[in-house]
């Protein structure tokens, strides 16, 4: 058996398919025996819809890439997901190896490009150690803490005769309780005077909402959502919810004033425009989860779902809040009809998509549309590296195994990765996206507005895009919103991808402060 | 860096000091001057406390002075511009504060309610017929469109006025559409207007321009509205526009402050006071502070604050 045949049963046998890749020549020999292949016209966009995929599924998807060059393109994107904890199995093909003295075309350092981008690399050193090898980076990618890995394929082992052993199936086990850590936090909670729960997106991976609510609604504590959270930490729905946090320590400090005690769970601290607060200072602030390590405070390493259920035996009623009934958005809406604020946009996207899974990159409107929207599980996806661009792609990826996916993205964002549309229509992918066009960056003009004044007015940040000419170049169905937002409803209807722009609000606020 | 915060008394100061302890731990809170010489740069303080050349004498390190309000008559602005001295306001808080509280003149004049009031609960009368008005449909003459002026414009239009407004500066031909603002000449707005409301900054130009010839060119019975700055208003012009021309006026801001209370505006029944309070709103407070501490920490940052006063 050749290395290509290898390659293809074992991606097979792995689960690992289809590929997502856009190839070159240093890829065309590996994929000889494979046909379940995705391709984008854009290296990158490969690697964000395999994230999107993988995050959802919570099964590792492999693609790839076109040797240090394509490799290179996709970089934001294997970041992303080192950012997302998504278990992405990069490969990337290399120049013939017999002759790699010579620095021949299309040669490079694939290993030291990734860089500590991802958390295993290797490249092949023969054909026989394929099947093996595609297995550990399966089986890496799953481990905890999640997320890419890497391996080079160069040209001549891929097709050298090999000895090729098919692979056993990956088994991962997330199975780690610490019996520490329910009693130690309980005995915190119980020594403190006004204790505070932020959840985080692992609530999400492990589907612990359940017994998150359950001891939420025992203490009686408010529960947030850890800064800039890219996946659900909790049901928002719920009275115990009361917000998200800020990435930012005053902010973190301003909304846990009261509190002597901030536990984190499956969730850590993002931190945004650099403000002088020290972080939660004076507080005893403890953390527990699988896949990270934070940056202070202390650490239990347990999975979110077993700690929870311990957790909930152990304690006792410490508070008695519940959000406040939310009647003021009603008038927000009334009011912001007329300049199409978001606010109003959400609240209609709210009620045509309730069912749809939201992959989020509008990055100026984002605190709003969490806010609206809210949190349910599998239901919200968000890039947690501040990359541009991913959004489509992910959402393009989601919905190959979700009917009904919503990617809301604004305009300079959807720019990043147009080409993705092209891949949407061949593979006859479902996801709508809505574009909220606000004539600019205008996350950039609010972070001026706020830390850097006078940018803002730059005109380099602002400008028009026509989006939906540019969906319709590409065979997507488009069209600009009416103010009443009846066309989202036409949005929402048929299996086919289809694309709507609404002129929202232009108005910059600060950003946070 | 040093940065002190002087508070006056009756602010409960345990509690902001709570508060900036999480925030910015360096920042010192009195709530007095009564000392020799302070090192701190930054100086964040209210319009409740003067900070006149001697007080600012104690201060030989100070870069930035915070005022946590719009206005800022408090400081010494020369001995400012002599030390080169960065002097910050926050004019964005009590925008909202301000256009409620001109919302409330105008309603309670129109609904007749001090009349209604007092017919109920000193005359014990039930009145059968009143003169009751509705907003809807009158002609609102806003002049100053500044943050304020906006979210003036903003609220009324749930009322169904007409919107005429004059500013030095116009607004965007979108602006004026989305807020239902129709530009005119200032004079054409006094004559045209059921209600006139002030929102303009006090300037050589501004003192005293609501004069006897102007108040003149305004419809009889017409409501005026000042809760900008005093010194725009002749006094005795005012209370003589409310007696010969049976105007209403609400009245927030005097020429000096606390007023003369024996003068005829606070006897007139056509006129209703109120103590430079229009932008005070317990939610108010709550803005200014956000906004000062976001400022201190901004320049604590090296960045550049916001709302610098130009000297």
């Amino acid at each position: 058996m050749r290395g290509y045949e290898a390659f293809a049963d074992a991606v097979k046998r792995l689960d690992l398919l289809p590929i997502f890749g856009n190839p070159g020549t240093t890829e065309l020999t590996s994929l000889k025996g494979v046909d379940d292949y995705v391709l984008t016209h854009f290296d990158g966009l490969s690697v964000g819809m395999a994230d999107g995929l993988s995050q959802f599924t919570f099964s590792p998807h492999l693609v790839n890439l076109h040797t240090v060059l394509g490799l290179g393109n996709s970089m934001a994107y294997i970041h992303s997901a080192k950012m997302n904890y998504s278990p992405v199995v990069v490969t990337v093909g290399q120049q013939d190896l017999r002759h790699i003295s010579m620095e021949p075309l299309l040669s490079g350092d694939i290993l030291g490009l990734v860089g500590n981008s991802v958390k295993f690399k290797y490249e092949l050193k023969n054909s026989s150690e394929i099947s093996s090898v595609l297995r550990r980076a399966k089986s890496e990618a799953l481990t905890p803490p999640i997320g890419p890995v890497l391996l080079s394929l160069p040209m001549n082992i891929m097709d050298e005769e090999s000895t090729y052993r098919p692979p056993e199936p990956v088994r991962v086990s997330y199975d780690v309780q610490n019996d520490e850590a329910a009693e130690r936090v309980s005995e915190l909670i119980k020594q403190s005077r006004n204790p505070a729960l932020v959840f985080g997106w692992e609530i999400d991976l492990f589907d612990a909402f359940k017994e998150a609510e359950r001891v939420a609604e025992k203490l009686g504590c408010p529960v947030y959502g850890e800064p800039l959270t890219h996946r659900s930490p909790f049901d928002s729905t719920n009275r115990m919810f009361g917000g998200n946090l800020l990435p930012g320590s005053t902010l973190i400090n301003l909304k846990l004033l009261q509190n002597d005690l901030v536990v984190f769970i499956g969730g850590d601290v993002l931190l945004y425009p650099y403000l002088p607060s020290p972080l939660l200072e004076g507080k005893k602030v403890v953390f527990v989860g699988l896949n990270f390590s934070p940056k202070f405070g202390d650490f239990y390493r347990a999975n979110v779902k077993y700690f929870l259920r311990e957790l909930e035996g152990k304690i006792t009623k410490k508070g008695s809040f519940s959000r406040a009934a939310d009647f003021q958005t009603t008038t927000k809406i009334a009011n912001e009809k007329e300049r199409m604020g978001i606010t109003y946009v959400m609240s209609k996207v709210k009620k045509q998509f309730s069912d749809y899974v939201i992959v989020d990159e509008a990055i100026s409107s984002s605190t709003v549309l969490r806010d609206v929207l809210g949190y349910a599980p599998r239901k919200y996806f968000f890039n947690k590296s501040g990359q541009l661009g991913w959004g489509s792609p992910a959402a393009a990826g989601i919905s190959m195994k979700s009917g009904k996916v919503l990617a809301i993205i604004g305009e300079g964002s959807f720019m990043y990765s147009l080409q993705i549309l092209w891949t949407v229509k061949r593979y006859n992918l479902p996801v709508k996206f809505l574009i909220l066009r606000n004539g600019g960056y205008s996350i950039l003009k609010s972070y001026s507005l706020s830390y850097s004044p006078g940018v803002e007015k730059k005109d380099y940040l602002s400008f028009y895009l026509p989006t939906e000419r540019f969906a319709e170049s590409f065979g997507i169905e488009s069209m600009v919103a009416d103010k009443e937002l009846e066309s989202l409803k036409w949005l929402s209807e048929g299996n086919e991808s289809r694309l709507l722009v609404v002129d929202v609000d232009r108005t910059i606020p600060k950003l946070f402060l | 860096m040093k940065f002190l915060t002087v508070l006056p008394e009756f602010i409960p100061s345990a509690s902001v000091s709570d508060t900036i302890n999480q925030i910015l731990p360096e920042m010192k809170i009195v709530n007095d001057l009564n000392f020799e010489k302070n090192d701190a740069d930054v100086l964040v303080a209210t319009t409740f406390t003067r900070l006149g050349r001697d007080e600012l004498k104690k201060f030989p390190n100070l870069k930035y002075v915070q005022i946590a309000s719009t206005g800022y008559d408090n400081v010494d602005i020369p001995y400012l511009k002599e030390k080169g001295i960065t002097l910050c306001n926050i004019p964005v808080a009590n925008k909202q504060s301000v256009a409620e509280h001109v919302i409330t003149f105008m309603l309670v004049f129109l609904k007749d309610m001090i009349f209604l009031n007092s017919e109920l609960k000193e005359k014990k009368n039930w009145p059968l017929l009143t003169g009751s008005r509705d907003l809807e449909g009158k002609t609102v003459g806003i002049l100053g469109m500044g943050m304020i002026g906006v979210q003036l414009a903003r609220r009324l239009i749930s009322f169904g006025p007409s919107i005429l407004y004059y500013d030095v500066k116009r607004l965007s031909t979108a602006d004026e559409e989305m807020l239902g603002l129709n530009y005119v000449p200032f004079d054409d707005l006094l004559t045209n207007s059921d209600i006139v409301s002030v929102h303009m900054p006090l300037t050589p130009q501004t003192r005293g321009i609501f004069n006897e010839e102007n108040f003149s060119k305004m419809k009889d019975g017409a409501i005026f509205i000042n809760t900008s700055r005093g010194e725009i208003v002749d006094e005795k012009a005012l209370i003589n526009a409310v007696k010969r021309k049976g105007m209403k006026a609400g009245i927030d801001v005097y020429a000096k402050e606390p007023p003369d209370f024996d003068s005829e505006l606070f006897k007139l029944e056509n006129v209703i006071c109120s103590p430079h309070i229009a932008g005070v709103t317990v939610e108010s407070q709550q803005r200014f502070l956000t906004e000062t501490i976001s400022n201190v920490l901004r320049y604590a940052q090296g960045i550049d604050p916001l709302y610098r006063v130009e000297f």
